[in-house]
């Protein structure tokens, strides 16, 4: 008899020493997640940045519909990535970081199917000049090697002086405007190369035709250059130099650089629209001062510490020891959100934050019920470990019906939404899951691992598990 | 329990709130933001405020149409304005810069917004659709939880109250959101959408633990009789019927006796995160909170003072029928 009391005194020793480990593990694990989400936010160039949005970290929102009533709709998907791409292109000489380009179609929802584009320019808050950048004509341009230059860069090169020779490189600058661009181009189009002359056949190749000006200006290079290499440049970009084997009279040209039929194609298309496959017309514009994104963030999070700190209050105030429990759970909550932000990434906007910071009123939700139920027990006369697992019991068709309710409607927001509605639903999503993961894990892990408790015994302890105005 | 007993009273209070909700938006509509209608917004800031009146005597001259100007101290501190005028051409947006920005001292442009009137059209499709899309797949989600507990009320009973629920506690922000904009000239933008769809999830969140009680109880205090029943076809089939023990409203009582408290505490903690934001968190979220916190406490109210003495004043209905065709 003794004996087996004594065994299960030893039995009931070790699982409170697992449940202890298991305790100091949890809040090991949230200081972790704490401390990873703290470095990426100080550290600059970290790994896992916090991304944030525009309106909060100023910059600009574009949004172009293109006009694709002149196009079949078989090509329109094509064009308009054509159409990402160059504009794409154009952005990124811009020189702005992580720029963002992309096709939108408005969806089921609207009558008309629209096609747009949306850019996004972190950083950039002088719209009239993004816009002329990027509505401009894309540029064709033709120059001339300039001999004498590559080969003085050759002899540096060949003498092998190390000296300011990446100087030397930075500043090589062998080409020669000649004045002929885009401008003069009557029409461009796709052909394929004849497999004369030994040359490689069927290559595509763009084809394209000056107008009269344009064709009097190219005969007049061609004519004096004759033997020199004539660079054909796009956007700013070299895509081939071909040699000039005569004079060329009828102001006909070929492009030919290696291209595959797509890329040939797509060129043909850029010259062909004054570089823009589909005529594009400015619909929306956004545009935040870096400043006032600065005082959007800052006062957003510390709203946010003041809720989570009095939400925290509220929680110990009403259920004394479960409710600091619940403050621990809510604090790793915020830390898995914040962690996962960095992580997926999730772009944080106002909204987002504001999101934020209501779910954490809703996210000890699953544990004020958890600790309804477990008062009903507690009262009833059961201890407190056994209060707390039949609480979670309980509490749980309750949590799992309110949560999948909630998630479908996260899902169905983000699939109907417009970016910023996405972000939010992401934002409302995540909450759900990882909230309840923090109510079942953490809550319960540090719960089981409190000391033993039984209303009967008139500890404070067991007063600690009582709640609100009651002092039973 | 007062709720069930005094149930016409707050059912009376419901409508009458619901039918006056319906009767301000109807009247006042809302005063609807240029995420909506299209057209454009200007942030401006200046170390020191120049008089609105020689602001507006600039703008008049650039024929932009009706507009209007509000005093607003930005999230930076600083004394601006705020421009909302029709879709503006790009030429005619650098005037409108240039105007306000001569106007004042350190004056700069912190927001500018321009939206073509068929993105605004778009989204609000979109955002009716998404309404309609989540209502309806909550009543097929909440029929199909409680289809265990069909009597004395079909599981489909519980899920079109979650969705009436679900009106009342969306048409009283809405109400509010009306008054806001006829009174103070708040308009409703994409974020009031979002606040709107949030009341939405914690309302049908509170109604189904309240619900979820219930079901517990019900299944609890019934006995399940099963008698053999031969159908017409000569099949032998067996029927189970339910007897309760105690009289439904009596369950539904004392459901909602037992969760007063979890639903109260849920709705202080989520008010207290929403007051934070709603004095602390920006002039950006701050009708977003606002629109929230009316929407919390409706959505409380709902769940308490609505669903449960409907499914009440429901079964009832339900049971009277029955004697009358016996």
């Amino acid at each position: 008899m003794s004996n087996n009391n004594l065994q299960k005194k030893e039995e009931g020793g070790s699982k409170a020493f697992i449940q202890k480990f298991h305790a100091v593990a949890v809040v090991a694990i949230i200081v972790l997640v704490g401390f990873f989400v703290y470095t990426n936010a100080i550290t600059e160039n970290s790994k896992y940045p916090f991304k944030l949005g525009l309106d909060l970290a100023g910059g600009s929102h574009l949004v172009y519909e293109a006009d694709v009533s002149k196009i079949a709709p078989a090509e329109v998907a094509d064009l308009m990535n054509v159409l990402r791409d160059v504009i794409e292109r154009r952005v990124n000489i811009f020189g702005v970081s992580e720029p963002i380009v992309q096709v939108e179609r408005s969806s089921f929802v609207s009558e008309n199917t629209i096609e747009r584009l949306v850019v996004e320019l972190p950083g950039v808050t002088d719209v009239a000049t993004a816009v002329e950048e990027i509505g401009k004509t894309p540029l064709l341009e033709f120059r001339l090697i300039d001999q004498e230059a590559l080969a003085q860069q050759a002899t540096v090169e060949v003498d092998g002086v190390p000296v300011e020779e990446s100087v030397l490189e930075e500043d090589f600058d062998p080409f020669i405007d000649t004045g002929l661009t885009g401008r003069y181009l009557a029409s461009a189009a796709l052909e394929f190369a004849g497999g004369s002359g030994g040359q490689l056949s069927n290559e595509p190749i763009v084809s394209i035709v000056f107008n009269a000006e344009g064709g009097d200006l190219f005969e007049t290079i061609t004519r004096e250059h004759t033997g020199e290499n004539l660079a054909i440049f796009l956007d700013g970009e070299m895509i081939s130099s071909p040699r000039i084997n005569e004079a060329i009279v009828g102001g006909r040209a070929v492009i030919s650089g290696g291209f595959t039929p797509d890329e040939a194609r797509a060129l043909a298309q850029n010259l062909n629209f004054g570089a823009l496959p589909v005529p594009i017309e400015l619909a929306s514009t956004q545009t935040v001062g870096a400043s006032l994104g600065e005082g959007v963030l800052n006062k957003g999070m510390k709203a946010g510490v003041i809720g989570l700190g009095l939400v925290i209050l509220f929680m110990m105030l009403w259920y004394r020891l479960p409710g600091l429990v619940a403050g621990v759970s809510l604090i790793g909550y915020v830390a898995i959100m914040l962690a996962l932000f960095t992580v997926i990434p999730v772009t944080l906007t106002a909204a987002g934050l504001a999101g934020l910071v209501l779910s954490l009123g809703m996210a000890v939700d699953a544990n004020v019920l958890v600790f309804e139920r477990m008062k009903e027990e507690y009262r009833a006369g059961k201890n407190s470990h056994v209060a707390a697992r039949e609480g979670f019991k309980r509490a749980w068709s309750a949590i799992r019906d309110g949560n999948i309710t909630s998630l479908l409607s996260a899902v169905i927001l983000f699939w109907f939404g417009t970016s910023i509605v996405k972000g939010f639903a992401l934002v409302f999503g995540l909450g759900v899951v990882v909230s309840m993961i923090s109510a079942l894990l953490v809550t319960r892990t540090l719960l089981l691992a409190l000391p033993e408790s039984h209303i009967t015994k008139k500890t404070i302890l067991s007063k600690l598990y009582n709640s609100g105005v009651n002092t039973k | 329990m007062p709720f069930i007993t005094h149930r016409k009273i707050f059912l009376g209070i419901a409508v009458a709130v619901v039918l006056g909700a319906g009767i301000i938006i109807g009247t006042l509509g809302l005063n609807l933001g240029i995420d909506f209608t299209g057209g454009s917004l200007t942030e401006v800031s200046y170390a020191e405020r120049p008089s609105k009146e020689g602001l507006s005597a600039e703008l008049d001259q650039l024929g932009l149409g009706g507009y209007s100007l509000r005093e607003t101290i930005d999230d930076t501190g600083r004394d601006g304005y705020i421009l909302r005028t029709r879709d503006l051409t790009e030429d005619e947006r650098v005037s409108v810069e240039s105007a306000v920005l001569a106007s004042g001292e350190e004056s700069l442009i912190t927001r500018f917004t321009s939206i073509g009137p068929v993105i605004g059209q778009e989204l609000k499709d979109k955002a009716l659709w998404a309404i309609v899309a989540v209502s309806l797949i909550i009543i097929l989600y909440v029929a199909f939880v409680f289809a265990g507990v069909s009597y004395p009320v079909g599981s489909w009973v519980y899920g079109g109250i979650t969705i009436l629920a679900l009106l009342h506690d969306v048409l009283v922000p809405t109400a509010a959101m009306a008054l806001m904009g006829y009174f103070m000239g708040v308009e409703a933008d994409v974020l009031f959408i979002m606040a709107l769809l949030a009341v939405l999830g914690y309302s049908v969140n509170d109604t189904i633990v309240v619900f979820d009680r219930v079901r517990e109880n019900l299944i609890k205090h019934r006995q399940e009789k099963k008698t053999k029943v031969v159908s017409t076809d000569g099949v032998e089939r067996e029927e189970i019927t339910y007897i309760l023990q105690k009289p439904f409203a009596e369950i539904v009582g004392m459901s909602v006796s037992q969760t007063l408290m979890r639903s109260i505490n849920t709705s202080v903690t989520t008010l207290v995160a929403l007051t934070a934001l709603y004095f602390v968190g920006g002039e950006v979220t701050q009708t977003f909170s606002l629109v929230l916190i009316v929407g919390v406490l409706a959505g409380t109210y709902s769940s308490i003072c609505i669903a449960n003495p409907l499914l009440v004043f429901i079964a009832e209905r339900k049971v009277d029928k029955e004697v009358v065709s016996k």
